[in-house]
């Protein structure tokens, strides 16, 4: 090929950047570097106002002191055990659900196709009801059987949908039938149970993040890993599904081991956000719509990961100190604010007569 | 080993969806050089053999064959370099630009840490060049009309740099002059070097434009050759139905199909 005159070379297109050296190439686009870098200032100002507000304030260099290690016990406790571990499990979850989302909405080819609307996270609320209900279990065994609710739900979607979809629609048609089966059961449980575990249920099927701690902030740091890697390896493929499967297979896209690939992962990464956090409505639906705003394009995944970590770490700051001081579960502000954000989408795309 | 005398063929194979033959022990070859139509009317299996042809479908028996092995014994990124297709309406993901879209054609050349070659730029910038769609190359895919929108999809296979072009009804849902449009780009395509097949609707831009035609009929091959044998009236009639006579097309010699204007009636009439 024609010599490229350095080892770093940008292309003409003006939108992209393009590394290169020897035989390898990285391409990157600009406004999707510029729009995470953008998410990743926004979600370190959260987290400094949210480590440091509250009933124990700190001023910005003592802040800085107990982050560096030289805080007084009090100060050590309040940042390191309190609200560190429950920022983490924020942004963790946040990514989880938000990279969640971007996958169903790109393997569906459809704006609503979420772990909400395809019954994943109806799944994982059967699991805790049933481990509430049925066995008054510990918080951890509630955690589990969320997460088994919610795989259970992705196997089921995964065995039903075998085969082509040429359309897209299949999953999403399996998903809402799934999704109202489980909120029937999910009804029952409800009905059957007395009032202190019903008290339980409810809270926990609003969503929330008090009292999380290291233990689970590592848990959800496991999962979006091992998603996050399985989605990369399959990232190449998942794109090209984009143009429909024939011309994915057309391009040599193994269009079956990705459609399963991207399954099992955005399955995975809905059960360990849902179960730690409870499901915090619309984060999977709305992170994807608003990165795809910000970048300009609905390709990025790590975007969609950087702004579901951004919106729940924001809700549940506003969640905590927002509203004349008294903490709300943290599902309430994420619901408000991708309600509201979901009719404004809904607005707009009327006036522009298209679909994001 | 024989030397394959044809770059895609199948072999005795039985192609359906699910449990529902559509063409059974069928034995077809695509001729190297030369741009191939299949003809036939609605449901004859030619978009099933196509798809055969493309690896979308896999034979529930017989096999198909691509440089002489079994292309389901290859693996889809070495079957995508060898040949491209173009589906039947495809979808572009909203707001992608023309640019981008022929530039997902490199696919099977890429990998994750080889995203954008030099000569990844070079190919796509010639694709656009033969599709002439250059000038559009800034331009969102969904703003194109339809026939230039066709066109940048053919550019996404021709950056695919494949020898076998395939292309499933590439002028359904385009009016007279895109379709020629279409056409003219596929016939310049061939004469540049590349084996092409397509399946077509219209019976006489399948003579005008081929150089080798099949026509299919209740899932098996009626007849194949040169369109100037195959566009008789006998065959059309056994084909078709359809009562026809045979001119010659003013502008190009090939056969031209005339139906006649007096059917036999399948009631007498009162």
């Amino acid at each position: 090929m024609s010599t490229v005159p350095a080892p770093l070379r940008s292309s003409g297109t003006g939108r992209t950047s393009v590394l290169r050296l020897g035989g390898y190439s990285v391409r990157l686009r600009r406004r999707t570097l510029a729009a995470a870098v953008g998410c990743l200032l926004a979600l370190a100002a959260v987290a400094a106002w949210s480590t440091s507000t509250g009933t124990f304030e700190l001023a910005p260099d003592r802040l800085w002191a107990t982050l560096t290690g030289s805080g007084t016990a009090a100060e050590d406790f309040v940042v390191w055990t309190v609200r560190l571990p429950r920022l983490a499990t924020a942004v963790g979850v946040g990514a989880c659900l938000g990279l969640a989302g971007a996958i169903f909405q790109t393997l569906t080819r459809n704006p609503l196709g979420s772990p909400d609307i395809l019954g994943l996270t109806q799944g994982a609320s059967v699991g805790a009801l049933a481990a509430i209900v049925l066995a008054g279990a510990s918080a951890a065994a509630v955690t589990g059987s969320a997460a088994l609710g919610a795989l259970g739900t992705g196997l089921v979607i995964h065995l039903l949908t075998r085969g082509s979809d040429p359309s897209g629609y299949r999953i999403v048609l399996v998903g809402i039938g799934l999704a109202a089966i489980l909120a029937g059961v999910n009804g029952y449980l409800l009905t059957r149970s007395d009032i202190i575990d019903a008290a339980r249920a409810v809270f926990w099927l609003t969503g929330d993040l008090s009292g999380r701690e290291w233990g689970q902030a590592a848990t959800v740091a496991a999962v979006l890993a091992a998603g996050g890697i399985a989605t990369f390896a399959i990232g190449r493929g998942l794109d090209a599904l984009r143009l429909g499967e024939a011309a994915a297979a057309g391009l040599g896209a193994n269009v079956r081991a990705v459609k399963a690939t991207a399954l099992v992962s955005a399955s995975i990464l809905t059960a360990g956000g849902v179960a730690v956090a409870g499901p915090l409505a619309f984060v999977a639906l709305a992170a994807p719509h608003i990165a795809a705003r910000l970048t300009g394009s609905s390709r990025s995944l790590l975007c969609a990961a950087l702004v579901g970590a951004l919106i729940v770490a924001a809700a549940d700051a506003a969640a905590l100190y927002g509203v004349d001081g008294r903490q709300l579960p943290t599902g309430v502000v994420t619901g408000v604010i991708g309600g509201v954000y979901l009719m404004w989408l809904l607005i707009t795309q009327r006036k522009k007569g298209v679909m994001p | 080993m024989t030397v394959p005398t044809s770059p895609l063929s199948t072999a005795n194979a039985t192609i359906g969806y699910g449990r529902v033959a559509v063409s059974e022990g069928l034995t077809v070859d695509i001729p190297e050089g030369e741009f191939t139509v299949i003809i036939g009317p609605n449901a004859c299996g030619k978009s099933t053999l196509l798809k055969a042809l493309a690896r979308t479908l896999r034979p529930s028996a017989g096999r198909v064959l691509l440089d002489g092995r079994d292309i389901h014994a290859q693996s889809t990124r070495s079957v995508a370099k060898r040949l491209g297709l173009l589906p039947q309406g495809p979808t572009a993901p909203d707001g992608i630009t023309v640019a981008d879209l022929v530039a997902r054609g490199r696919y099977p050349h890429q990998g994750l840490l080889r995203q954008w070659s030099a000569e990844d730029e070079a190919v796509v910038a010639e694709a656009m060049e033969a599709t002439a769609v250059t000038d559009l190359a800034a331009r969102g895919v969904d703003e194109l009309s339809g026939g230039q929108r066709q066109r940048v999809w053919i550019a996404m296979a021709l950056a695919q740099q494949t020898p076998l072009l395939l292309l499933d009804e590439p002028t359904t849902y385009l009016d007279i002059t895109h379709q020629i449009e279409v056409l003219d780009l596929c016939a310049e395509l061939h004469r540049k070097g590349r084996t092409l097949v397509a399946v077509l609707h219209d019976l006489n831009q399948a003579a005008r434009y081929a150089t080798h035609l099949i026509a299919m009929r209740d899932g098996a091959v009626v007849a194949e050759g040169p369109p100037a044998d195959i566009v008789t009236a006998d065959i059309v009639d056994e084909v078709f139905d359809l009562p026809c006579v045979i001119i010659d097309d003013p502008e190009t010699a090939t056969p031209l199909v005339i139906p006649r204007s007096v059917r036999p009636a399948p009631v007498a009439a009162v």
